[in-house]
């Protein structure tokens, strides 16, 4: 905090302007798909572009709620019990084992490290089809449980990657008192560094909800009834039948970053302090 | 308690029946036993909702897939099936929508897993594919169709025999704005010359005269082949003079500035969105853009004629097939299938659709002779079907990577035809 | 024996936490890499996808990989876009993320909100790229004109040099906050200490910097940059909804033209070998990063 200080008053109003003049820059796209789908068809085709919409054009919005087979609020359950399915299947895998990779050194840990990379290294067309198969024979096809077990396959590599350099950076000596107390390898884990994990757990979760609520593929793939379809399914509704129809295409964009701007703006504190801490080994 | 027992008796009996089914009809599929369990599960589950449904409940599931996004078509075609499943109780048929862009995908996939519904509802150049692929029931002598249009009966006849029943046809015309025409004081043009002289005339700063859906795919390739086959070329001789010759045209047409290169990511949603939003004077497009068009700009004036030609009239034959998957409910799917191209249906579906019936007996006394429908009827006279050939995928693909090249001014249109002919002769040997 | 006992004593704890998720990855992602690499070496299309025989062809479908013009444009495409997004994102990242180590009031508040892009659906981040880059309507060609940059518009999707712009345009700004944050997180592991004495010893911003700051960022940098790799790689939605491979296959990568020779023209087996080529790539890949990041750290 005293840091803070060294900084003159001018400077500190200067790097802050300049902040927020980066923050205009990059929240550009997003801040343009917002104002396009408040506009009217005539008002977007006008040259120059207007900045702010002139006439509020709500229309859009109200045509997401409902088009043929497809039911916004209904999409939106469905991507949300799909997110947290897969996020609590990541977590509870992904934690011990990016803490057993940490914290061991066993014989096959570079392979297995390297495993998890692989099952990361192929693109998503070779694995449609042997997993739809998986899935029928599990007798899961055309039901979340799909969905939710193929995209916990994204999240779960990639939050132990980042995880284990969240563990590793955790003192040796706070397990050392655990084992003092007369924890055993498993009851240390659970008691003594979970909790002390706690941000890395849910930036680990936060990765996974957001890997889940960003496929498209899987859901569609694995689902076949428009009704148990993810929110992301729309956009095949909506560009099929508008085409190029800024508005409701856009309109489309702003409802699904909803969930994800509010989720961050909960979980801001966690995510920022948990990504800091984490990967400091590399 | 009861209801419980009943369903799981249902579910059985469905079972049993979906068994027999698939035995009876599968004739001469090696996994028998995986089709019998899908035929079960497809039962199960739709059984079980026709046992909350209905109280009767004894009815064997059918499922068609479609990929129509259009909400006026889904419930048309929803319309056919509730009267349907109303007018007798041994099946009940549901239908689900697979989107275009995943719908190859999802029957390569299903046939893969063994996951396929009773009848599927497909692009007509893509049925020989799948005809190959051995998923399809042969129907010879069972649907006459007779009074069918030929192309679009060739389009699902492999090797003498048929594999499905056209659903309806369509074809591409050429759309103008009428008034935009008459405030240059020209008439609607009919070859290619006047084509490219009217197109000029109409474009200014804002307006641009002709577009057509440029997309590199087969939405693409069927925008393109009229084109091509107007100069007396066919689809697999892109690389003779007459193609070089088409692919020239729509290059000039490029080049004169009458045809927005965005063409190539316009689909022909798209195309039809900028002609009534007046942004373009002539578009080619089809038919089943009519009803859009008069909900969405009923104020515009607008009418369609033939698509201008450089040696003889020419246009592409579309639309979409009904096929029976072979293992499936078969003895189902052809019962819905009686019903839904009985002449009444076809009717009513084409009404909603904005299609031409495939019947050509249908046809002809479908629209009033004033009817915006009509020149579209006149133009199917003219209208030819790709392939079919089980590769026209990588055929079409070589066309309309040819086309995209000459208006994106990537290759010459010697280069481009020679090209998509070497890929061509690969396929077609 | 005993160094069996040995491998037990560091062995079975650590690999049972390990297990389950390993177990899981292999049930699902296991099987389909198996199946790949067989199906690459068969001759399935249409034909025989459901009954009669898949020969096997070994490696032709691999050599017909190596003389299909699009196959190269994909792989060399491919790499062109991942190292250009890599080194964008990556200095950017840095640049902002040494810019935010500085304690004025909103560094952290605005860090935060600058991670939103790297969470929004990369359909959605397509699509909104997609309309940023149209050519009548477009802001991106405005914001040009404006500036007196260009006096035409520029014809971004439909050109195929400026539509492979566009594409990296748009990844590097999903991939900004990745980098930021993750090099945010480095430098705060470097003792404050060492700059003091640095500055004691007279150094200079840019001395520190080379000597300090850059060497002690190292393992950081690397696994920044790999995992940027795999992920900046196997690209696919963001491709297939802004330009679908086009204009005339300028864009395709290996996972669209894998996508498409599999889905859209019923060549299972020739979709299968690309996808094995990214797979091989990105294995190399994946075997220098376990590399450097478990060196040293066996002591």
């Amino acid at each position: 905090m005293d840091e803070e200080k060294k900084l003159t008053r001018k400077k500190n109003i200067l790097y802050s302007a300049i902040s927020v003049l980066l923050l205009c820059i990059l929240l550009f796209p997003p801040y343009w798909a917002l104002i396009t789908s408040l506009k009217t068809e005539q008002e977007i085709f006008q040259n120059p572009p207007t900045f702010y919409p002139h006439i509020l054009n709500l229309k859009s919005y109200a045509a997401q709620v409902e088009t043929g087979d497809f039911n916004m609020f209904r999409s939106f359950a469905n991507s949300f019990l799909i997110s947290l399915g897969a996020t609590g299947i990541a977590v509870v895998l992904a934690v011990p084992a990016s803490y057993g990779i940490a914290k061991y050194r066993f014989r096959a840990r570079k392979l297995m490290l390297l495993s998890f990379l692989v099952t990361q290294m192929l693109p998503v067309s070779v694995l449609l089809t042997p997993m739809f198969i998986m899935f029928k024979n599990m007798h899961v096809y055309n039901t979340w449980i799909a969905a939710v077990l193929a995209d916990a396959t994204i999240g779960i590599p990639f939050s132990v990657l980042i995880l284990k350099n969240y563990f590793a950076s955790i003192p040796k000596d706070l397990e050392e008192a655990a084992y003092l107390d007369g924890c055993n390898k498993f009851t240390a884990f659970v008691r003594i560094l979970i909790p002390i994990a706690k941000p890395g757990v849910m930036v680990c979760a936060i990765f996974s909800f957001l890997y889940a609520w960003s496929d498209l593929a899987y859901g569609m793939t694995f689902i076949l009834d428009q009704e148990k379809r993810p929110i992301t399914a729309g956009i095949f509704n909506f560009m099929g039948q508008y085409g190029t129809k800024w508005s409701y295409l856009t309109a489309f964009a702003v409802v699904t970053i909803i969930p994800v701007a509010l989720i961050f703006i909960f979980m801001q504190k966690y995510i920022v302090s948990g990504m800091t801490s984490g990967a400091v080994k590399g | 308690m009861k209801r419980k027992k009943l369903i799981s008796l249902l579910t059985a009996l469905t079972i049993t029946v979906g068994l027999m089914a698939g035995c009876g009809s599968s004739g001469q599929t090696g996994n028998a036993e995986n089709t019998k369990s899908a035929a079960g599960n497809v039962a199960v589950e739709a059984e079980k909702q026709n046992a909350e449904k209905t109280a009767t409940g004894e009815a064997e599931a059918v499922t068609i897939w479609y990929y129509w996004e259009t909400e006026g078509h889904q419930v048309a075609l929803d319309q056919v099936i509730q009267d349907y499943n109303a007018s007798q109780g041994n099946y009940q048929v549901t239908a689900k929508y697979v989107p275009f862009a995943d719908f190859k995908k999802q029957l390569s996939i299903g046939a893969s897993a063994d996951e396929l519904p009773d009848i599927a509802i497909l692009d007509s150049p893509d049925h020989a594919s799948y005809v190959k692929m051995g998923i399809f029931e042969e129907l010879t002598g069972k649907f006459d169709v007779s009074s069918y249009y030929e192309g679009a009966v060739n389009s699902c006849t492999v090797d003498g025999n048929l594999y499905g029943v056209p659903f309806g046809v369509n074809c591409l015309a050429l759309y103008y704005n009428e008034d935009m025409l008459k405030e240059a004081g020209r008439e609607a043009p009919s070859t290619w010359d006047e084509l490219m002289d009217t197109a000029k005339a109409l474009t200014t700063d804002s307006v641009t005269g002709l577009a057509l859906c440029s997309v590199q795919n087969e939405e693409g390739t069927f925008n393109f082949v009229p084109w091509l086959w107007s100069t007396g070329a066919d689809s697999y001789s892109i690389g003779s003079e007459n193609g070089i010759r088409a692919l020239t045209f729509i290059q000039n047409l490029v080049n004169e500035g009458v045809m927005s290169k965005e063409c190539i990511n316009w689909t022909q949603g798209d195309v039809m969105n900028q002609f009534i939003a007046g942004n373009v004077a002539m578009m080619e497009n089809g038919p089943w853009q009519i009803p859009t068009m008069q909900k969405e700009a009923p104020e515009l004036n607008w009418k369609v004629t033939l698509i201008p030609k450089d040696s003889q009239y020419s246009s592409v034959l579309g639309g979409e097939n009904y096929a029976v998957i072979n293992g499936g409910n078969v003895e189902g799917a052809l019962d819905f299938l009686t019903y839904a191209t009985s002449e009444e249906k076809v009717k009513f579906l084409m009404d909603k659709f904005g299609y031409i019936s495939a019947d050509k007996a249908i046809a002809e006394s479908q629209f009033e002779a004033d009817s915006p429908y009509q020149p579209f009827v006149e133009e199917l006279n003219y209208a030819m079907p790709r392939g079919p050939l089980a590769e026209w995928p990588s055929v079409s693909d070589a066309i309309s990577l040819a086309f995209n090249q000459v208006i994106t001014g990537t290759a010459t249109p010697e280069d481009a035809a020679a090209e998509a002919q070497t890929t061509i002769d690969g396929i077609v040997k | 024996m005993g160094k069996i006992k040995k491998i037990f004593r560091y062995d079975n704890a650590g690999i049972l936490f390990v297990l389950p998720a390993f177990i899981y990855m292999l049930v699902f992602v296991g099987y389909p890499i198996i199946r790949n690499i067989i199906l690459s070496f068969q001759d399935v299309s249409a034909g025989n996808l459901v009954r009669g025989t898949k020969n096997f062809i070994l490696f032709d479908n691999y050599m017909e990989l190596f003389r299909d013009s699009v196959f190269r444009t994909s792989l060399f495409n491919t790499l062109r876009y991942t190292v250009l997004c890599l080194f964008f994102q990556f200095v950017i990242g840095f640049a902002l993320a040494l810019f935010f180590s500085r304690r004025f009031s909103f560094a952290k508040p605005v860090r935060g909100i600058l991670l939103v892009p790297w969470m929004i659906p990369v359909t959605v981040t397509a699509l909104m790229f997609k309309l940023l880059f149209a050519t009548d309507i477009g802001v991106m060609n405005y914001i040009l004109r404006s500036l007196h940059l260009i006096d035409k518009n520029i014809e971004w999707l439909t050109t195929p040099q400026t539509a492979m712009f566009a594409l990296i345009c748009a990844n590097v700004w999903i991939g900004i906050p990745f980098n930021m944050i993750l090099i945010s997180t480095g430098l705060t592991t470097i003792p404050k200490e060492l700059y003091e004495s640095a500055s004691i010893d007279g150094a200079n911003k840019t001395q520190t910097f080379f000597s300090i700051t850059l060497p002690l960022l190292k393992p950081t940098i690397e696994s920044v940059l790999i995992l940027g790799f795999i992920y900046t790689f196997k690209v696919y939605d963001l491709v297939y909804v802004m330009t679908s491979g086009g204009p005339v296959n300028s864009t395709h990568m290996l996972s669209t033209y894998s996508y498409k020779l599999s889905f859209e023209m019923f060549k299972y087996s020739k979709g299968s070998a690309v996808a094995n080529v990214l797979l091989v790539i990105l294995l190399i890949v994946g075997v220098f990063y376990i590399k450097a990041t478990t060196e040293g750290e066996e002591s």
